[in-house]
C-alpha cells in the first residue's frame, strides 16, 4: 500500500521523557482521561456550538489582499499562523512580533527531566558561538506543550533556573495554538497518562521572515549546522 | 403476522421469554449506550446531519508502559457523512484563502484540491457528494471551524469506527471486516462514490470505512518509525523508553493502517484519498 511506502520516509526523533515524581502524583488522579478528553475540554472552548465564525487561521488574511492594512507575509512565513501566546510575565504574545530578526525555536515542558533540558543546554550553546553583534540580533522561542502546568509563573521559574537573559522568550499557549505551531514545524508531540510528553526533538530556525531555514533533528551534534544557518541569517 | 391479541396469554409469555433470552445478549451489549443516547436527546436536540456517539472507551493501539490501557471517550457529536466537495466549495468560495490557487504552501501542498477544475469549479473528476480529498490538515481544521465544529480526535473516531454494522463490537461484525478489506485491497477509484452509497454503522455514522481515510485533530500524536507491522516496539536509537511500547492487537490491520498514515503525514499534505468530517462538543 501507498501508505506504508511513506511511512518509511518518515525519520523522527523522539524523547519520551522521564517524568519528575512530583509531576506523576500530580496527574494520577487524572487518571485514564488525562489526554485526549483533557485536550479536548480545551480544544472545544473556542468553538462556538451555534454561530459558525471564520477560522483562526483565515482571520489574517495578508497574502493575496494588497489593500490590506496587515503586513504582507512571506507564502512560506510561519507567521501567517495566528496562534495566540503568553509569555513567562503574562503578557500576550503574537509569533509574528518576531519579523525582523532571526529566531531559534523550540518546543519543550518544563517539567521535562530529560531531553528538553539537553535541548536548552545545546541553545545556550549555540548563543555562546554567537557575537556579541550577533547575539544582540538573535531571539531564543522556547513554547510549551503543556497548557495546563506551564503556567506564566512555571515558565518564570524555568527561565530564573537557567539564567535565560532577555534574548530568550517563553511562552505558553492554548491547546490550538500548541497543536498548529507543532503542525507548522513538524513536531510529533503526545501526553503520557502520567503528564509527561513524548515529543519530537527538533530545533527550528526561522530567517527574519519567519521561513524555516534550517532544522536540528534528534539531540546529538548539529550545533556547527545551526550556528551556521542562524549566521547567514543574519548578513 | 399474527395479531398479539390472538395468541394466548401464556403463550405470550413464553414468546416474551424466548424473546429475551434469544436477543437480550445481542442488546446486553450496547444497551449502556443506547440508554444514553434516548436520555442525551431528549435534553440536546442532536443537529441536523450529525450523530450523537455516547460515552465510551477506547483502547490505543500502541502504547507505553506508561500510557493508560483505555482512554474515556466523553459523548460527543459527529457528522454523519464525511465533508463533501460541495460543502467544502463553499467555504473556499466563503474564505478565498484557502482557494487553491491562493492557498500558502505552509497550510497546504501543490496537489490540493487538484481533482477540481478550478479555485471555483468542482468538475469530472470532483461530483458534488463525494467526499471531498486532497484537502490538509490545516484546510480541514479551518473548514471546522468556519462550520463552528472541530476535527474529531483520534480517540474519538477510532471509538466511532470500532462498531459495526449491527453491533457496537465491530470486529466481531463479519460483514464489516469483509468489506473493511476489500476497500484495503483495491486501489483508490479515479473518481470516489457519493457519500450516501455509505452504509450506516451501529451508532448511524456513515462512511468512516470504505470511502476515504480521514483527518483527526491529533494526527500529530502518532509516531512510528518503521514498517507498521514489524514496529511492536520503536526503534530504540531514536526514543527514550522506545523498549517499552508495544502494541495491544497485532490483528487489527486497519487500525495499523491507520496509524501508519497518520504517523508519515504532514499537516499541509494531501492525497487523493484523504478527506475529513467534523465533530462538535455536545451543547449544554
Amino acid at each position: 500500500m501507498k501508505t506504508l511506502s511513506l511511512l518509511t520516509l518518515t525519520t523522527l526523533f523522539f524523547c519520551i521523557s522521564l517524568p519528575l515524581s512530583s509531576v506523576a502524583m500530580a496527574k494520577e488522579d487524572a487518571g485514564t482521561t488525562a489526554g485526549p478528553i483533557a485536550e479536548k475540554d480545551a480544544c472545544c472552548k473556542p468553538a462556538p456550538v451555534v454561530t459558525p465564525k471564520p477560522p483562526a487561521c483565515c482571520a489574517a488574511t495578508p497574502i493575496q489582499n494588497p489593500q490590506s492594512q496587515i503586513e504582507n507575509f512571506t507564502r512560506s512565513s510561519l507567521y501567517q499562523s495566528d496562534g495566540t501566546f503568553t509569555d513567562d510575565s503574562g503578557k500576550s504574545f503574537a509569533l509574528s512580533s518576531l519579523r525582523g530578526r532571526p529566531v531559534v525555536l523550540n518546543m519543550f515542558f518544563a517539567s521535562c527531566g530529560y531531553a528538553c533540558p539537553l535541548t536548552v543546554t545545546d541553545l545556550l550553546s549555540i548563543q555562546g558561538r554567537l557575537s556579541a553583534e550577533q547575539r544582540s540580533k538573535t531571539i531564543f522561542v522556547l513554547v510549551s506543550f503543556d497548557v495546563t502546568r506551564d503556567t506564566t509563573a512555571a515558565l518564570a521559574q524555568y527561565r530564573a533556573q537557567r539564567g535565560l537573559d532577555a534574548q530568550w522568550i517563553l511562552l505558553r499557549g492554548d491547546n490550538d495554538s500548541v497543536r498548529e505551531l507543532a503542525a507548522l514545524l513538524g513536531v510529533k508531540f503526545k501526553q503520557e497518562a502520567d503528564g509527561s510528553f513524548a515529543h519530537s526533538n527538533l530545533v527550528t530556525i526561522l530567517n527574519s521572515e519567519g521561513e524555516i531555514v534550517h532544522q536540528r533533528t534528534g539531540l546529538q551534534g548539529g550545533l556547527a549546522e545551526a550556528t551556521a544557518a542562524l549566521a547567514s541569517c543574519l548578513k | 403476522m399474527l395479531p398479539l391479541r390472538q395468541i394466548p396469554p401464556s403463550l405470550r409469555t413464553l414468546l416474551a421469554f424466548v424473546g429475551l433470552v434469544f436477543f437480550g445478549p445481542a442488546f446486553a451489549a450496547p444497551s449502556p449506550s443506547l440508554s444514553t443516547l434516548s436520555s442525551q436527546r431528549s435534553t440536546s436536540p442532536v443537529p441536523a446531519g450529525m450523530v450523537l456517539l455516547p460515552a465510551g472507551i477506547y483502547v490505543p493501539l500502541q502504547r507505553t508502559l506508561k500510557d493508560a490501557a483505555q482512554i474515556n471517550v466523553a459523548a460527543f457529536l459527529l457528522d454523519e457523512l464525511p465533508v463533501t466537495n460541495a460543502e467544502f466549495l463553499a467555504f473556499v468560495t466563503a474564505n478565498p484563502k484557502w482557494q487553491r490557487s491562493k492557498v500558502s504552501p505552509l497550510f497546504a501542498d501543490s496537489s490540493y484540491l487538484e481533482n477540481w477544475t478550478d479555485d471555483l469549479l468542482l468538475g469530472d473528476q470532483a461530483p458534488e457528494h463525494a467526499p471531498v480529498i486532497r484537502v490538509s490538515w490545516f484546510a480541514a481544521r479551518a473548514y471546522a471551524r468556519w462550520t463552528g465544529k472541530r476535527l474529531p480526535l483520534t480517540a474519538e473516531w477510532e471509538f466511532a469506527a470500532s462498531a459495526g454494522y449491527t453491533r457496537a463490537d465491530g470486529k466481531n461484525d463479519e460483514q464489516l471486516s469483509r468489506d473493511l478489506y476489500a476497500w484495503l485491497a483495491r486501489p483508490v477509484p479515479p473518481i470516489l462514490a457519493d457519500v450516501a452509497t455509505a452504509k450506516k454503522n451501529f451508532y448511524g455514522v456513515r462512511g468512516l470505512h470504505g470511502l476515504i481515510w480521514e483527518w483527526v485533530d491529533d494526527f500529530n500524536t502518532a509516531m512510528v518509525t518503521g514498517e507498521s507491522r514489524a514496529d511492536s516496539g520503536l526503534e530504540r536509537d531514536l526514543f527514550c523508553g522506545a523498549g517499552s511500547v508495544g502494541a495491544k492487537d497485532t490483528t487489527d490491520y486497519a487500525a495499523f493502517m491507520r496509524q501508519a498514515l497518520r504517523s508519515s503525514l504532514k499537516a499541509n499534505n494531501t492525497t487523493s484519498s484523504l478527506g475529513f468530517r467534523c465533530a462538535q462538543v455536545l451543547p449544554e
